[in-house]
This record gives C-alpha cells, structure tokens and sequence, in this order.
C-alpha cells in the first residue's frame, strides 16, 4: 500500500549493536556447581571496584575482612550483605507440621521490622548495626563497603556506607534527527483479558497503516521495536508432562502462531527485539534464553527478526541500551521498600548490578566464573518490562552519567505501548490503544 | 575477645561476712541471710572424718566415720556454693515385736551389731548400729483403728549399712527368748539423699538458709566452688517456694559440643579418634544471650566473629584447656547433643572446671559427648582430666546404665556422674556428615574454621532448645512440687516423686511406710479401663465431648482411696464397721469412709489440685514472662503428678504397689464411663422433650462423645453444658463432668482412631485433631504422612469428599508413573545393633550391610538413621532385600518398587480413613483406570545395560532418529513449537525447584560464599536438592538437542 502512495515515506534505520553474548548460557552446564560460585564472583568483581574508589573516599581508613575486625578499631570492610528476614517463605514451609486451618495467605512483600542485615565475606559474617543502613533498602547480595567499628558485642556499627555507584557511560552521542523506539511489553497474546484488536491497532500505527500524513511520518521515524517479555500466555496445567490430546495440542500452539502472524507484520517493516519472560514458553531462570526460532516460523525468516536474551542490553546509534522483563525489579519489590518502581531501578544501577537477588529469590543460573548481571557501562536507557503503570525519570551519575529510566506497563492490561525519542532528554510518548481509538498522549 | 574476663564468677569476697546494717534488723538471730537455690544433686561421702577434728564444736556427738551430705548451690549473687552438712544419720523402722521391753532392746541392739559386724569385717568405725528406739508409729498399710502401735527406730552409722541391715532382719535374726525372728522393715528403701531432703524438710530447687554463726567455713576446700563451709543439718532453714523464694536462682549453663575426627566408614572411638574442637556457650539462666563464646581446637584456626578462639598444638592441651574452663566457669548445668554417651566421656574434664555449670544440656549428651571425652582421656593417659565435678580428686565415672520406664521405654545409655552438676540431654541433631570432618581438619585454618563454626552451631542450638521449651523452668517447678532433687527426675522414674510426696505426707501423720518386696508380677492383673465401643462412621453433625476432669485423681478424692483406708477382708468381717462409714467400690474392695478415716493419697492429691487451681490463677494474673514460666511449669508439674499418683498403686514392680486400689479405681472409672453413657441417652431423648435422641457414639477412657442430633455447633455446646451439669450432679464431689469441645465434622475410624474439627466457640473451629492416625509416625515415608494429612484436609475442612478421592487417585498413579519425589518415599530406621544381633531380618540393616561392603566409608554405622527406599527385584524377593540407599537409586535410576508402596505403605492408613466413608473404598482408590499405567524408570548401572547402544530418538514420539535430525523424527516435526514448550516448561519447573533448593540450604548453612555441605538425611529436602541436581543437568541436554 505504501508503494501507492505519491510521497513514498522512507522509513529511517539506524545502527545496531547486539550486546547480549554475556546473558547467553551456551556451554554452560549443570555439572553439580552450587550458588556459592556466582557469589564469590560477584564479591570478586565488586570488591576490586570498591577498593578502587577507596581512596577517594576515606583514603584514611584501613581496610579490613570480616575476621581481621577488631573490637573498638574504625576499619572499612567490603562484603556481600545478607538479609536475614523473619517472613521469608521458605522451600521448608511445604514440610511444616502444623498446617493452619486457613489457607496461607501470600504477602506480595515480605518486609518486618526485626529484618536484619549481616555482611558476609569469603572470611565469616558479622551482624550489622547502625541508624544508616536501613534493612528495608537493602536485599541479600549487594556488595557494599561499609566504614564503621565492631562493637563489644561482636556487631559492627556502621557509620557509612559506600556503593559501587553509576558504572562509565559511553559518550552520548550529539542530538541528531529525529528517530523513535517503540518498547511494548506483557503482549499475553492467548489470555482471557487480551484483545486481539488492540495488538492489531499497535502493529498498524507501526507500521504506518493508521492515522494522517503527520502520523505516518512519524511511524516512519520508528527504527526499532523492543517487546520485553510476555508476549504469550499458554494456558496453565497443558504442560505437566503428560501427552496432550489433539484439541489440548492446538490450544497451545494456537497463542505463538498468532503471535507469530502479528509479529511478521511488524518485522516486515521494523527492526524487531523479542526478549523472553516469566510467562512466555522459555527457562525460568535468568538470564533467561531466547525464545525459540520454531515458535516463530514465519517472523524468524526476517532478518529484522532478533530472538533476545532477558535481561538483553543494545546499542542503536550508540545510544546503549539495557532492560529486563521485569522480574528483578519485582522481586526486589518483595524484599525491600522503595517509593515507586523507578526507585528500585535506580538503585540497582547505583549497586551496579541489575539484580541482586539473584539466586537468593530470583531464580538464576549457578554460575561458575563471572556474574553477567554486573553492571559493566553504563546504559543511556534502563527499562524494565511488565509494569503495573508507564513511568520514565532521568538521573544523573556523579561523573555527568545520563540515564533514562522507563518502566514500560503491561500492554494487555493497560493498552500502552511506550514510544522513545532517540535524544533521551525527550520525556518519551505514551500511546494508548483503545479499541476503536487511538490516544497519544506525552 | 572475651578472654577470661568476666568469665569467672563474680568475686565473692563480700559474701562470708555479715553485713553490719543487717545485725541490728535481728537481734537473736545475729545473721546475714545466705540463700542458696538448693542443687539437684546431694551427695554423701563417708571418708571424710578424718579432716573434720577441726569442726567438733558442729559435731558434738561424732564418733567415727559418718556421712556428711553435700549440697551444691548458687547464691542469689551468682557464687556457686557447696554446703557439707554433717549430722544427719541413716535410719530405718521396724515393728516392735509385742512384749519387747527396754532390756529387750539393748539385748536385740547386741545381737544386731554382732550380725551387722560379721557383714562389715573391714569397717573400723566403732559402732555400727548407733541406737535403736522405740518410737510411737503406724503403719500405712491398711485401716486401723488403734492410733499407733510401738516401732523400733534403728539408727545405723553409714547409709550403706541401710541395706546389708535390712538384709539380716529380712532373713531373720535369732533372739534370746523370741527364737529366730525375720522383721518387715519400714522406710528401708528410702535413698538417704531424700531422707535427708523429708526430714529438713527441703524440696528440689529449694532455697536454704544457713544462718550466720551457724556455719563454719571448711579449712580445706574439698569442692570448686566459691563458698564452702560446714553445718549441722538442724541448723538448715528451708524456705518454701514461694513469694521471693520462688524465683529461680541464676544458674550458669554450659551447651556444648565436640568434633571428633573420625577414620573413614567408622564411628568416632575413644581409643583411636582424636578430639579436635569443642565448642563452648555459657548462659545465665534468664538471660538471652551466651557471655562465654569460645571454640578450642586443635591446630590453627581462624578467628571468628564474636568467639573466643582458642587453638592448641596437641590434643592433651585442647582437653586440658577445656577442664581448665569448666573450673572457671563453674557451670551449673551443661548442655550439648549428645553429650552424655559422647562428648563429656570423650572431653570431660577440661572444661566444666573452668565454667562450673550448674547444669550442662546438650543432644544424646548422655549417650555419646560426655563419655566419649572421658574414655578419650582415658587413651591418652591424661589422669587428671576427668576431674569435672566440684569435688577436687573426684574423678567423673561413666557406666552403662539401661533405664527403662512405661513413660520412656527402654534406653540405654552411659552413666555420668558429675558432683554438683546436673546434665540434660537433648536427643537428635543434624550433622556434617564424620567423613567430611577429617578432611576439614586436614585442611588449613580456614577450613577448620568452617568446621568450629558448626561445632559452634551445634553448641548453640541446645540453648536455644532448652530456652524454647522452657525445661529449666518445668524441671525445677516439678522437682518443688515433688520434692526430689532434680536429678531424679531426668534419671528415675515416676514413682520415686510420688513416693517423695507420699514419705513426707507420711511423716506428718506419724505414719510409715512398709518396704514391700519387690513382688514382682505375682499379685496379678487387673483389669484396665473401659472404651465404649466406637461407632465407627463419619459424622457431619456435631458431635459433643463430655469430659471427666482429673478423672482418676477425683475418683480417689471421692471415694476416700489409700492405703490406710483399705480394709483388709478379715477386718471387714471382724470390726464390724457400719454401713455408712464404709464403701464398697466396684471391684469388690472395701474401704472406710473419710468420717472415719481420711486417706492420705486423696490429701496429697487434693493439695496438687487446689495448688493447681491456684496456680492457674496467678497464671491469669501475671504480666512477667519469666513469672509466668514458672507458674505455667507448676501446674504442668502439679497436674502430671496428680496423674502419676494411680499409676504409683498401680506399679507391680513399684515401690508401694496396691492393686486394691488401682482396681478399685478403674472399675469406678468404668461404672462412670457406662453410667454417663446410660444417663444421656435416656434424658435427652425426643421424649424427654429434645429435638432428637442422643446417641453415645464413643467412650473413652475419661471421655464421652454425643450426637445430640441438632445440626449446629452453638447447639451441641448448649445441650453439652446442660448434660454435663446433670449429670455432674449425680456424681460424688469432686467428681465432675466438664464439657470443652464440639467436634464437626467427626470421622470415628475405630477405637482410639479419630479425626475431627475441634469447636471450642461457635464461630470457628480451632484446629484439627487427630488421634492414632498416621499423621506423624517416623517409619512411615513422608508420602503416607503427606497423603493422610491432605485427604483429611479435604474431608473435614474443605468437606470435599470427591476431592479427597480424585487427590487419592492421582497420587496413586503420579506414584505408578514414577513421577513421585523420592523423598516422600523414604523410609527410616534407627540402626541399633549390627546385623548378625539382629533375630528377624530388617529391611535397613540388610541395607547397612550391603552399603559397607560397597563402601565403608558412607555405610550407616550403630546409632545412625538408616534411610532407605524399597525398589524393585526379582520376583519373590523379601522385603529386607530389596532396600536401597535413596542416594543410590537416584544415582543409578533404579526402579522404585510403586506396588510395595501402594501395599504396605500406603493402602492400610487410606483405607482406614475412606472405610467409614466410601462404600467400596479399596475398589474406588486402589483400582480403576488410574492404576493401569505404569512407567518404570531404566536403571543405568544393571548388567544388560552395559550392552546397549545409546541412540537418539524423537522427543516427540521416541521413535529412533538418525544423527542429522537430532531432535524430532520427520512426523512430529510439525508439531515443534508444541514439543519445544514442553521440554522447555519442564527445564523451567525444574530451574524454579533448583533455585530454592539450593538457596535454602545456603540459608541454612548461613553462608552464601561457601559451597553447601550438610548431608543430613534427616533434612526433608535432602533428596530432592539432589535430584533436582541431576535432573536439572539432564533436562539441560535435553532443551540443548533443540538447537537455535
């Protein structure tokens, strides 16, 4: 249709780096390694940054391991904290003898007031006390240096804590034209609450096929789509192992060819990022592998077409990028506190590691020798997928880092899809899809 | 970092002298007060005359060797205290013959001390039988009219000479003009600790005054203790546990722990394995936290947050080292896993010197810790080790001791003796596997550290255990209201507290006791208390339970039941006795009324319950946790002991058994089950006005359960109360029906058997209560727990039957379809003796066997758990024979055997539970549709294997597939989004699993940089993080064939 048209719009591209080659798990195998590994890599890697920034911040002080603490004497200890939590479920609570008449309710978090935060090196432990470290910010597995004195007791009081902070950023590049990304997320193609409409009118306003002239050209700016997980929802209880009947068959399969066909749609004419989620047909623990190429028989034959890694990181006209599908984030939301969820993203780039958590209650691969959710640069773009409400904010590093934060909505739910401006000063659009209606809105 | 300081205990200069501002405050009594907690063990020595010359003025009548008794004690301070009593002398009653006279008495006291002489040729003290007196007293035994008859009080020199005295009486003794005479002796069994303990008047856990001037402090300290000093026994003020004599004195406890390094496959031994780290909590009862912490090892080890480290070159210095710290620390009680067979024989003296516990806790303490340090002390040659107790040169002596009891069962078990000390023993533990603790002892200090750092844990954990329960407070507040030592109660029995209650009670009336013969089982049976029959069924309407309150204890209130109350049949004919003043109980014994003569059990029994009332009372009352501690553990103790008062008649082998009375009650109890029974159905009846006709369904021994037939809770409760008063009234004071609970739904499966939701208001029930269902037996596998759990879930509470039996059903098939979690299948036994000791082969210790030919090292060794699966074999092969090591089977794949399982596991439990409910319960559950398919895993390691080619087949139809296609044969390659979303959903369930196995066992580990080590096979999840292990790399190859 577009080939119609007198004024032939020309789509604009860009430049695209694919960054994901350190969320891929390709040789990596179960050969009976524990989590302790991928602690003690990440202990590693972090303590070496912090001795760095030591000497800028109390060159004074010396430095000390858990064990080398002595009573009374001021000293710096770098560790892994470790959250002790009074409601923690546990794996053991299936096994508990007494049952309670009533059905367990789940806390969605999981935060008490005697929670208590101890720091943990390869050495030993010791229990941390302090009026500056509050344990509703923290969670098990952040790395932090932490100045203070070990108390009669055998506690350490803590004085001041320093985090690893904002990782270097690349240069962002000068403002050039015009371009857009579009980010959309919890796609749920196959649920209950899902309208195939409203897919179908975010694919048209992609792809041009919607609105004026003025619409179209900017439908023509957009140069890549990023979908950040759970794009489908296969029906629960279908995949408990058993051989399916015909009919069960193709309730399954019926969700992913849908997808496929709108996804074609949109790799016809834009670059295309798929990253997996906790609900689309892929492992559970991060990082989680890309979905499949045979779920996608017909979008995989573009070479727009990318499968992802979740968490997946890029660059498009060197403007980095780097997001998850949101578990990280929500699971920090169950073990600590924060104002919104723009918060929580900003402090995992603060600790420079997007998720902390992982493994203690964020399912993870037991690495061996390296902790890919390090944080190494940092990005210009942090988003987190599958979000109650779109939110975005911008914040700044101490050594002039710029980070554009955006938490992007369920698309099913909410109908909002989250359309980017290149220069990431710009606040971003909403569009909202409503059937029968399109709102855009900034 | 708490190095020595503050270790000790205080300092107890102030303690000996009087203060002056308390001299004027009493005037006849010039004293400061000394209190001391009277300590649970009081011990007697007799070689001590000789250092004594210097105490005469507190002996004024001594002559020789005596017994001195030893009383060990805190102070309110914190000193510990050891108090020689002197003066007390051994006695025993007989009968006075009718017609002995005075001279008859020197004459008989000659002849005695002549026999007494033969038996005790090597004693030099100069007069064995010190007196004899004649003393106005009656016998327990029986109804009397005669007020007291006269009796001979033989006082003898040492309290040994007790028995070899009452030995000749027993036999028979010849005298001048009454001929050869054998003599029923009175209060002869009576251990001379609580003779002592009666007389003044001092129960366990006992403050006791020693009033200034009064005491003199000992020359030569024979003891550890801060305080010593020696009194006359008279001189002792015992203060009754109440008001501020109720407090409980500031014990310090010692938990600790040792680690052996063990030689592979084999058992830590005194005599090859060295002790390499003891670990060492001391508390202060009360208080939350330890203020010693310390960890002795041997060779390096790095230092640990909080700890006092302490290494030693050798292992004669580690044992020293710790001897040393028991001296200092002094404690009162020690604790440990354990500790008893192991740790202390193996360690034993180094520390309790040092820490002088009053009292040690610790797991198997008894069985394992403490003799295994002695016996290890032994090996080494270290003489002065075994030292612990308070008593300077006394060493600690270890013996096997069996102690059985109908509440315990039998145990065996290793005697410790420690002076002064008492010692808990808190069975079970989790445990680094022994194997791994020699390899961390080889390592370097690092891993040594990593191994007191559990050894430092298990410490820990008997603390924690023993604040939890609350132990200290329930023992001490028992042996108050018993008046035994403390001691007592966690090596004897249940008579000796009821023989306690009833000595001192005795004495007060001037009565005394008789020691029966050990009878044996020669006075017969009698016959035991009713149940009605159960009315097997499922109820969905309320079903009422009626109580009886202390039954037994108010049937022998009520009916005035003892022994001086019981007549004997030829008296019955002879005296003569009205009518009213007698009754005659239902097994046809005779007893007087209390107008005539008021029985002294239903005295004693009757002052446990009004101390209980009262001390329920307070209990409402008090706001202080630690007041209410001790109040909640007195009515415990007061309640367990009323219970325990029948069953000391009942006792055949017991000190006073009288089986009149036992019968006598149980037939009471029967008469009130059936008359309960009788009087319900017939008043609440459709015409006696109610809704419906009441039926009794089932009669417990002190219960009753009704259907009143009304279909609500509120309703039940009402007619309940109103039943309960009716016919309370009936029933002679203080007999008294009381109504508690409602139970709806009620599944009454057969006597003794039920479930049910338990109502105590009307709104909401409680909990669910069951009786004698499998719900927590151990030699069970965790899937019959799990299932019996689950289905009553479903009946009772969600009221689903059909749920309950589609839950059956898939259980039965997921368990035939081998898709059920190993762990739910095992099974555990406790090894106690090595195969051949064994009559009757078992299923574990064949395993034990087998599993140590295999490998020495990881076989289950005497006292361990063996846990097993059952898997399948050869047709017809045994049980025993078909046992395997879980770990094993899920190394290997061995086929489990699911039809052992739906047999013997898990059939009879459902059936018993869907019987009362379903019509064809074993046709409905056990077959059908859903036990017809079966999938049996392929083993890896059996002998054909070993001749089969691996070959690729397709994921989708398991048809073979050659190299090229690698996942799916050219038929199902259409249907590859389908297969990939299975195999991909399985690698994510089991990543899912994988991840909280394995954090949770970081958690519990309490490190996150160190690799897991536990291998305890206790730990329900165990087995599933090793299968979720395997399974995961597996399913990884698996998702791996679906290449990108």
């Amino acid at each position: 249709m577009e080939a119609m048209e007198v004024d032939t719009l020309q789509r604009k591209q860009s430049v695209y780096q694919f960054l994901d080659e350190g969320f891929k798990i390709q040789k990596e195998m179960y050969r009976g390694q524990q989590y302790s590994q991928i602690y003690f890599a990440r202990l590693h890697l972090m303590r070496t940054l912090l001795y760095s920034l030591l000497p800028n911040w109390k060159p004074h002080l010396p430095v000390c391991t858990v064990l080398g603490l002595e009573e009374g004497k001021e000293c710096i200890v770098v560790g892994t904290l470790y959250k002790h939590m009074k409601l923690k479920s546990t794996i053991l609570d299936e096994y508990s003898k007494e049952r309670s008449a009533a059905p367990l309710v789940k806390p969605h978090n999981f935060i008490h007031p005697d929670d208590q935060l101890i720091l943990e090196d390869e050495s030993g432990r010791v229990k941390l006390r302090g009026n500056v470290l509050l344990p509703s910010v923290y969670v098990t597995g952040i790395v932090v240096a932490l100045h203070g004195k070990e108390t009669g007791a055998g506690d350490f009081w803590v004085e001041e804590i320093l985090e690893a902070g904002l990782p270097e950023q690349i240069e962002l590049p000068l403002k050039s034209e015009d371009k857009y990304v579009v980010f959309v997320s919890g796609l749920s193609v196959g649920s209950s609450t899902s309208n195939p409409l409203q897919f179908q009118l975010l694919v048209d306003h992609i792809t041009g096929y919607l609105g004026d002239e003025k619409e179209q050209s900017i439908a023509a700016q957009i140069v890549q789509v990023v979908i950040a997980g759970n794009s489908v929802e296969i029906p629960g209880g279908l995949l408990n192992g058993q051989n399916l009947a015909s009919k069960d068959q193709s309730k399954m399969s019926e969700p992913v060819k849908e997808l496929d066909i709108l996804l074609t749609q949109i790799a016809a004419g834009v670059p295309l990022d798929i990253m997996s989620g906790p609900n689309d047909p892929a492992n559970f623990a991060l990082p989680q592998q890309p979905l499949h190429r045979c779920l996608f028989p017909g979008s995989s034959a573009y070479n727009t077409f990318k499968s992802c890694t979740n968490p997946h990181s890029f660059e498009l006209d060197n403007i980095r990028f780097l997001g998850t599908s949101g578990q990280n984030i929500d699971d920090l939301e169950k073990y600590s506190e924060a104002k919104d969820k723009l918060d929580f993203m900003e402090r995992t780039l603060r600790w420079r590691h997007i998720a902390p958590t992982a493994p203690n209650t964020l399912g993870c691969y037991p690495f061996t020798d390296r902790d890919p959710f390090f944080v190494e640069s940092c990005p210009h773009v942090y988003f987190v997928g599958n979000q109650d409400r779109y939110d975005t904010r911008i914040i700044k590093g101490s050594e002039g880092q710029v980070v554009r934060l955006v938490c992007i909505p369920r698309f099913g739910e909410t109908g909002i899809a989250v359309v980017l401006h290149l220069t990431i000063y710009d606040p971003g659009q909403r569009v909202h899809f409503v059937v029968g209606r399109r709102l855009v809105s900034v | 970092m708490n190095n020595g300081s503050g270790k000790k205990r205080p300092s107890p200069a102030s303690a000996p002298h009087p203060p002056p501002q308390q001299q004027h405050q009493k005037k006849h009594h010039p004293a400061m007060e000394e209190e001391e907690e009277m300590d649970e063990d009081v011990f007697l020595d007799e070689a001590l005359l000789h250092d004594m010359e210097d105490h005469k003025e507190l002996l004024p009548n001594s002559s020789g060797q005596a017994a001195i008794i030893r009383i060990f004690g805190v102070t309110r301070e914190g000193h510990s205290v050891c108090c020689n009593v002197h003066g007390f002398e051994p006695y025993f009653y007989i009968s006075c013959p009718p017609g002995m006279g005075p001279d008859d008495i020197s004459n008989f006291h000659q002849i005695l001390e002549g026999r007494m002489r033969e038996m005790n040729r090597n004693n030099r003290v100069p007069k064995l039988v010190r007196r004899i007196e004649m003393v106005q007293k009656r016998s327990i035994m029986y109804y009397q009219q005669q007020g007291s008859h006269p009796f001979l009080k033989l006082v003898v020199a040492l309290p040994t000479m007790v028995a070899s005295c009452r030995g000749i009486l027993d036999r028979g003794i010849h005298i001048d003009g009454l001929g050869m005479k054998s003599f029923m002796t009175f209060e002869s069994n009576v251990l001379f600790a609580l003779r002592f303990m009666i007389d003044c008047n001092i129960v366990g856990g006992n403050w006791i005054e020693v009033p200034a001037g009064k005491y003199k402090k000992s020359a030569k300290n024979l003891s550890h203790c801060q305080l010593e000093f020696d009194c006359l026994y008279s001189e002792l003020i015992s203060h009754a546990p109440e008001g501020e004599f109720s407090e409980m004195a500031p014990f310090r406890i010692l938990s600790f722990d040792i680690e052996c390094a063990g030689r592979k496959g084999l058992f830590p031994e005194p005599t090859h394995d060295p002790v390499i780290q003891v670990a060492n909590l001391v508390t202060l009862q009360g208080q939350d936290q330890p203020f010693v912490r310390n960890v002795m090892t041997l060779k390096s080890c790095s230092p640990i947050v909080g700890v006092d480290v302490m290494s030693f070159d050798t292992e004669r210095e580690v044992l020293l080292g710790w001897r040393d710290l028991i001296r200092e620390v002094d404690p009162d009680i020690i604790i440990g896993y354990n500790i008893c067979k192991f740790d202390l024989p193996y360690l034993i003296q180094d520390l309790i010197r040092e820490v002088d516990p009053d009292i040690i806790i610790g797991y198997n303490i008894c069985k394992f810790d403490l003799p295994y340090l002695i016996q290890r002390a032994e090996v080494l040659g270290i003489p002065e080790f075994p030292m612990l107790g308070r008593i300077r040169n006394s060493r600690v002596r270890v013996k096997d001791t069996t102690f059985s009891s109908r509440q315990y069962g039998t145990r065996e078990s290793k005697e410790v003796t420690l002076e002064g000390r008492v010692q808990f023993d808190l069975l079970q533990k989790e445990d680094v596997h022994h194997s791994i603790i020699s390899d961390l002892q080889n390592g370097n200090s690092e891993t040594r550290r990593r191994l007191a750092v559990y050894c430092l844990k298990d410490a820990y954990l008997p603390q924690r255990l023993l604040d939890k329960l609350m132990f200290i407070y329930n023992y001490v507040e028992m042996a108050r209201v018993t008046g035994v030592p403390i001691s007592f109660l966690l090596s004897r029995g249940q008579s000796i507290k009821v023989l306690s209650q009833l000595l001192r009670k005795a004495r007060q009336k001037n009565l005394v006791i008789p020691n029966v013969k050990q009878a044996g089982s020669e006075q017969g049976t009698y016959e035991g208390a009713t149940v009605l029959e159960a009315r097997a069924g499922f109820y969905e309407k309320p079903i009422a339970t009626l109580d009886f309150a202390s039954l037994y204890p108010s049937i022998m209130m009520a009916y005035n039941l003892c022994y001086c109350t019981l007549v004997t049949p030829e008296d019955v004919r002879k005296l003569n006795l009205p009518p009213e003043c007698i009754s005659k109980t239902p097994s046809g014994e005779t007893f007087v009324k209390s107008n005539l003569q008021k029985g002294i059990l239903p005295e004693i029994l009757e002052e446990l319950l009004t101390a209980r009332k009262r001390a329920k009372a307070d209990l409402k009352e008090a706001k202080d946790p630690l007041v209410k501690a001790v109040l909640d553990g007195r009515q415990l103790a007061l309640k367990i002991s009323a219970n325990s008062v029948y069953g000391f008649t009942g006792a055949t082998v017991g000190q006073l058994p009288c089986l009149e009375i036992s019968s006598s009650v149980t037939s009471y109890g029967r008469q009130m089950i059936e008359h309960t029974k009788k009087l319900v159905e017939e008043k609440f009846t459709t015409l006696g006005g109610y809704e419906h006709n009441a039926e009794v369904i089932y009669g417990d021994t002190d219960s009753v359960m009704v259907q009143f037939g009304v279909p609500t809770v509120e309703a039940a409760m009402n007619l309940g109360r109103e039943a309960a008063d009716y016919i309370s009234g009936t029933f002679t004071k203080p007999i008294k029906l009381e109504f508690e609970k409602v139970y709806y739904p009620y599944l009454l499966i057969s006597k003794k058997r039920y479930a049910g939701l338990l109502w105590t208001k009307p709104d909401k029930f409680d909990k669910m209560d069951t009786k004698g269902i499998e719900t927590v037996r151990r030699d069970n596998c965790l899937l019959v727990k799990n299932l019996v759990t689950e289905c009553l879930h479903k009946i009772l509470i969600a009221r689903d039957i059909p749920g309950a039996v589609q839950f059956v059903k898939n259980t039965i098939s997921d368990l035939l379809m081998n898709r059920m979690d190993l762990s739910l299948l095992v099974i555990t036994k406790g090894l106690t003796k090595i195969g051949d000791d064994y009559e009757v082969k078992a299923a574990h210790v064949e395993l034990a066997e087998r599993m140590r030919k295999r490998d020495a090292a990881t076989a289950p060794n005497v006292g361990d758990r063996v846990p097993y699966v059952i898997i399948k074999a050869a047709k017809g092969a045994k049980a025993y024979e078909r046992s395997e090591d879980p770990i094993f089977v899920l190394e290997n794949n061995i086929p489990i055997d699911p039809q052992y399982y739906l047999e013997n596991q898990i059939s009879k439990p459902l059936l018993r539970i869907f019987e009362p409910i379903l019509k064809n319960a074993s046709k409905e559950l056990l077959q059908g549709s859903h036990t017809r398919s079966i999938s049996i895993s392929t083993p890896s390691n059996s002998g054909i294997m070993k001749f089969a080619k691996k070959q690729l087949s397709c994921i989708g139809c398991k048809a073979l597939i050659s190299g090229s296609d690698r996942t799916l044969c050219s038929h199902c390659k259409g249907r590859e989004a389908e297969l990939y979303c299975k195999t991909v959903a399985n690698v994510s369930e089991l990543e899912k699993l994988f991840g909280r196995l394995w954090t949770q066992c970081q958690e519990c580990q309490g490190s996150l940089h160190q690799d897991v080590l536990c291998t305890s096979r206790d730990c329900p999840i165990f087995y599933r993080r090793k299968k979720a292990q395997k399974d995961m790399a597996e399913a990884k190859v698996q998702l791996d064939r679906w290449s990108f």
